[in-house]
């Protein structure tokens, strides 16, 4: 019986993975053929570089790339400066009001973010920061997740550590600088994990806001690139699929173990 | 410079909503003095420490420092170094970061810096130690950083919290020691907490005995041991601790009162000579003596000490006596009467 349930676990997610891995098997599959191989799954059939050629003349992808990378950069600074600002003073600062406060941050995890991409729209215009990349990544900045997150692990400080530096003479930012922040690095290396990731694949907003190639990021490049009405085709697109999605790819592949121990020590299991 | 004590307390009392941290607080510490704050758990040492720190606020009274009224001003300002009972030392630190991390916030020059960590490892035995992590230290290594920490910027006034309470028993003592030696050697004024009575006495020049956030008496330890102001203080101090025998049990006192008496004033004397006949109850071999609790319907805690390896028989009947000279007298509510001789 025991055995059975191991042989059920080991399979699910052995089929899980399958199933998560299968549409980027077949687009590399796809992008390292023609397209007439690929479609027809000639299992040996040429392999071929030509469609990442293609793919890449094909549109302006560093300018792309610059952008993602600026816009995950500008959100991730963005976050960090105000997720610790405000998990530091929800965590040990003490003022009137706190903890309705903090349910009104709260509840900004239940709000769907497109139901706000009207208002967000507006915002953005009427700080005149529409198509650019500060104007892209302003509305992701105040995370209350990122919030909570940093709160929990501020929250696991020992108080002693927080006595004893202000007793060596530190003021309060002091203490958060000294203490507080390296205490947290875990939880920071976690929560850049999330960050990035979800930034780098967000497509919607950027498509609202950004209408130039000078501040549209991958995403938003890459659906245009494979929009119908350029007649693209399959192999091409897949292969410059594969390039924007590659650098995270490579990425995580290379700090997976720092990941991993990462969020174990962050606590979110 | 003043002429006052270098630390003052002046009738300073603490509540949390209404619930009592300490009351009535008034203490005067010279400089260069040792003291502690001894008590049982929950009679409010480290909120006196603490508040001592500025790490609470009173709600009434003042506290001065050097002559300087420091009652609302913030720890950082008031030049004084603690050591917590779990150190507080900083994890992600290296023993010598953790050092100087004072000195650094307050920006004091590298070399300087460099200067005072050398000297303050040098004292406490921690050469060699600079680049590991807290984490990579026995508990004892730790004490010793978070003792260097405490004694590297030279402020005169150090307060400790219980710093001995996680060391194995062997080493409470030599550390006792070492801090004792560091105290004098620095001319430092240290204000210890302790729940720990034989710590204290061994220490101080000057014990202060709390009782649910009350003051029960201020002296140097052998005034404790031989003058207890109050049966609490008689019952806490000493080991054993002292005897209170009510007067229903001997001739010649009032109704009411009780008489304190240690185990090293009892004699035990043949049948029918003694004052009191008690019920063995227990023998425990110390060592060099042996400690007999007896038992007897008039007294609590009274016990004998005997020399050598001496078991008695539990259950047998002795005769004690002393002499009256001996013999503290309380009053009804537990105070001290100047012995009548
Ligand atoms: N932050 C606080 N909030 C409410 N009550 C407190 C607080 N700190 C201390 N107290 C109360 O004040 C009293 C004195 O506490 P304190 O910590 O000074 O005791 P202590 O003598 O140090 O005891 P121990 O030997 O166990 O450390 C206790 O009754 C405690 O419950
Ligand atoms: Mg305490």
């Amino acid at each position: 019986m025991k055995r059975f349930g191991n042989f059920m676990d080991s399979f699910g997610a052995i089929l899980l993975a399958v199933i998560w891995i299968s549409p980027l098997l077949f687009a590399f599959w796809a992008a390292t053929h023609s397209t007439s191989d690929a479609v027809n799954l000639r299992l040996f059939s040429p392999w071929t570089m030509d469609n990442f050629i293609v793919a890449w003349n094909g549109a302006p992808w560093l300018k792309y790339f610059i952008n993602t990378f600026s816009l995950v950069t500008v959100i991730l600074i963005g976050q960090f400066i105000l997720v610790t600002l405000a998990g530091f003073a929800f965590a040990q600062l003490q003022f009137p009001g706190k903890d309705f406060v903090f349910i009104l941050v709260l509840m900004q995890l239940f709000i769907l973010p497109e139901v706000l991409i009207v208002e967000n729209y507006a915002m953005v215009s009427r700080l005149g920061l529409f198509d650019t990349i500060l104007g892209v990544g302003m509305p992701y900045m105040a995370s209350a997740f990122g919030i909570f997150l940093m709160r929990q692990a501020f929250k696991g400080v020992p108080i002693e550590l927080h006595e004893a530096a202000r007793i060596e003479g530190c003021g309060l930012l002091g203490i958060l600088w000294r203490v507080y922040v390296p205490l947290a690095k875990p939880t920071y290396l976690a929560y850049a994990l999330v960050s990035v990731s979800t930034h780098w694949n967000n497509f919607l907003w950027p498509l609202i806001v950004t209408n130039s190639p000078e501040t549209r990021p991958l995403t938003v490049g890459l659906s245009i690139f494979g929009a119908p009405e350029n007649g693209v085709d399959i192999s091409v697109i897949s292969a410059a699929t594969l390039m924007s999605v590659a650098p995270l790819l490579i990425a995580f592949l290379i700090f997976q173990r720092q990941f991993v121990q990462a969020f174990l020590r962050a606590g979110i299991k | 410079m003043t002429t006052g004590p270098f630390v003052a307390i002046k009738d300073v009392a603490k509540r949390w909503n209404g619930q009592l941290g300490v009351e009535g607080i008034t203490l005067d510490i010279p400089e260069g003095s040792f003291t502690a704050l001894l008590g049982p758990s929950g009679c409010g040492k480290s909120t006196t420490l603490r508040l001592l720190a500025g790490l609470e606020l009173p709600d009434e009274g003042k506290i001065f420092i050097d002559g300087k009224d420091v009652t609302t001003s913030a720890a950082s300002d008031r030049n004084l170094s603690m050591v917590f009972q779990s150190y507080a030392l900083f994890p992600h630190l290296s023993v010598a970061e953790n050092v100087v991390f004072g000195l650094k916030v307050r920006r004091v020059p590298k070399l300087e810096r460099q200067k005072k960590l050398h000297r303050a490892l040098e004292i406490t035995g921690l050469l060699g130690y600079e680049d590991r992590k807290p984490g990579e230290l026995s508990g004892g290594q730790r004490q010793r950083v978070a003792l260097a920490r405490a004694i590297v910027a030279g402020q005169r006034l150090c307060l400790m919290d219980e710093p001995l309470s996680n060391l194995d028993a062997k080493l409470r003592n030599s550390v006792r020691k070492d801090i004792k030696k560091l105290q004098r050697d620095l001319g430092i004024t240290v204000v210890y907490v302790t729940h720990d009575q034989t710590e204290a006495m061994s220490m101080a020049d000057t014990v202060v005995l709390m009782k649910d956030g009350h003051i029960q008496q201020v002296g140097p330890p052998e005034e404790l041991y031989n003058k207890p102001n109050n049966t609490f203080v008689a019952e806490f101090v000493g080991a054993p601790a002292m005897a209170l025998i009510s007067s229903d049990g001997l001739s010649g006192f009032e109704a009411g009162q009780r008489l304190g008496i240690r185990a090293e004033n009892i004699q035990i004397v043949p049948k029918g000579e003694g004052r009191l006949t008690c019920t063995i109850t227990e023998s425990e071999f110390l060592g060099s003596e042996t400690l007999i609790g007896l038992d007897h319907a008039h007294a609590t805690g009274l016990c004998v000490l005997k020399s050598g390896m001496a078991l008695m028989p539990e259950g047998d009947t002795i005769d004690i006596t002393f002499t009256d000279e001996h013999l503290h007298v309380f009053d009804a509510s537990g105070q001290r009467i100047a012995t009548q001789t």
